[in-house]
């Protein structure tokens, strides 16, 4: 009996001290209005406290990079916080470098909103907006590979330079409870500016990937946000070396749609690297831009070429197709996309053809 | 024993849809510190560590890697192939620690066994010993792991 009135008794203060509780975090959370000063007063946003800074600047329609929709995962969405940020937590320290973290970055996803801060945010993610795209166009381009043509609601447009990336949010499917937000570059011109074009790989188990090539069809509508990046054409050069690998061939194409149209007096060589030919994609447009201009030349390379594929041309590793073509690159600028693995060791093949380290620009995977 | 809320949540995170399409777990219906108990008195049995599993592991990727989407022989016996995709992946063991999504594909010519790693079960390994539930695309039962990788006869 003694046991049972211990039970109850301690039973009934453990109900009392959590309402108690539930009832004091209602009224010491309600941080109230607070003002996020972006910086030094160019703008000023009020917000309702509790929040973090990521989703309170999305509501506000500024929209910082982040790919794992504030999970402390991706580590983009990066934001110099002066004032009112609190201590740095031990969800952001493997995302920051030292340099950084004297200098007051935080991940804007880990920070919330208590009440005043001080921020400072790069002017060019004041251009990114939000888009409801609807789905024109689907292409099967390989067997892993598709491309998609999302075009924006009347009257809306999109400026971006070429080489930049989107960010597409997925809906929850299947056993996917959450959204996901995932970056793709775009694959069309600049000038093509009502609607952008992106070429996704399926990535095996791929919560994104795998939303867009088995869920998504023609008509439907997807949450976009963009352009982000700082990937894009630097003009002090006359020539080019341009490389891909798989699915980055996306920004590449947009990089030479718009030097072309633009006519611009540029040398370019563009090593495209496959596995095999069932790999290639986008053939004919570099061919023909091969054939009919002169100072652009285009070099696809396979890996492991198939028997049946009767190839005739580059093979092997693509740093040594590389290292072929290109013999001095002194003045000419670099332009990467692919895994981390290309890019590195592509990297490490263009240092020792005197070009210049800042001049290789690079999109990795990651 | 029960399951503690720790162990809990890194479930939550291996189920499919939480990081990955289809989670770490397959079908293995067994609680996560169950999966782990058991794989892990299998490598005590073998007089191994997860490290060294993992470490060997990485040995073959490492030479992977040097050939990018190449095929590599590696100590006349192993196939290498790795492969990446666009994107990280985070550890379900919310450790802060992410990995590129680097795929392993490896033979044991020899023994005619062929197998597939990615980056994060190497670290998951290591770090965690989990080697994924049963049913899962990428679970490798840790004795026959170890035999392909010529740690044990």
């Amino acid at each position: 009996m003694e046991i049972l009135l211990t039970i109850i008794s301690i039973t009934g203060i453990s109900t009392v001290l959590a309402v108690l509780i539930i009832i004091a975090e209602k009224f010491l959370n309600n941080y109230g209005e607070c003002e996020i000063d972006i910086n030094e007063g160019d703008r000023s946003l009020k917000v309702e406290g509790g929040s973090s800074l990521l989703s309170s600047l999305a509501a506000n329609k500024i929209f910082i990079p982040s790919a794992c929709g504030g999970k402390a995962t991706c580590g983009l969405c990066k934001v110099k916080v002066m004032e009112g940020a609190g201590p740095l937590l031990p969800t952001e320290e493997p995302y920051l470098t030292p340099e950084e973290r004297k200098d007051g970055v935080r991940l804007s996803c880990q920070v919330k909103v208590k009440g005043n801060l001080r921020v400072y945010i790069p002017e060019e993610l004041f251009n990114i907006s939000e888009y409801i795209a609807t789905v024109t166009e689907i292409n099967d381009m390989t067997h892993d590979i598709k491309e998609y043509r999302l075009e924006f609601k009347e009257g809306e447009e999109i400026k971006f330079k070429a080489g930049q990336y989107m960010q597409i949010e997925t809906k929850p499917y299947e056993k996917v409870r959450e959204k996901a937000i995932r970056a793709y570059s775009i694959s069309s011109a600049p000038s093509d500016n009502k609607a952008v074009e992106l070429i996704i790989r399926r990535v095996p188990g791929g919560v994104c990937t795998t939303y867009m090539h088995d869920y998504v069809k023609v008509g439907d509508e997807v949450r976009i946000t963009g352009p982000y990046g700082d990937f894009y054409m630097r003009d002090d050069s006359d020539e080019y070396v341009l490389m891909a690998g798989g699915s980055g061939l996306a920004p590449i194409k947009s990089l030479v749609m718009d030097i072309m149209e633009k006519g611009l007096d540029k040398k370019m060589i563009f090593i495209f690297g496959a596995v095999s030919k069932k790999d290639l994609y986008y053939e004919d447009f570099f061919r023909k831009l091969d054939e009919e201009n002169e100072k652009f030349t285009y070099v696809p390379c396979l890996s492991r070429p198939e028997p049946d594929d009767k190839w005739e041309g580059e093979t092997g590793l693509v740093t040594e197709v590389l290292g072929k073509y290109v013999k001095s690159g002194e003045g000419m600028h670099a332009y990467l996309c692919g895994s981390p693995g290309m890019i590195n060791a592509c990297v490490d093949v263009l240092v020792t053809t005197d070009f210049s380290e800042e001049k290789i620009y690079y999109d990795k995977f990651s | 024993m029960k399951q503690s809320p720790g162990l809990k949540r890194i479930q939550e995170n291996m189920q499919p849809g939480a990081f990955t399409a289809h989670g770490f777990l397959g079908d293995d219906d067994r609680a996560l510190k169950d999966i782990l108990r058991q794989d892990n008195v299998v490598v005590e049995k073998l007089n191994l560590s997860h490290a060294q599993i993992a470490g060997r592991m990485q040995y073959f990727t490492d030479h992977g890697k040097e050939t990018l989407d190449i095929p590599v022989t590696v100590d006349d016996d192993y196939e290498v192939l790795v492969d990446d995709h666009r994107g990280e992946i985070p550890c379900p063991f919310a450790d802060n620690q992410k990995a590129i999504k680097t795929n392993t594909k490896f033979t044991n010519r020899k023994l005619g066994i062929t197998m597939y790693w990615s980056d994060l079960n190497i670290h998951m390994i290591r770090y965690h010993g989990f080697y994924e539930g049963k049913g899962s695309f990428f679970r490798n039962d840790p004795d026959v792991l170890a035999k392909a990788l010529g740690l044990i006869d």
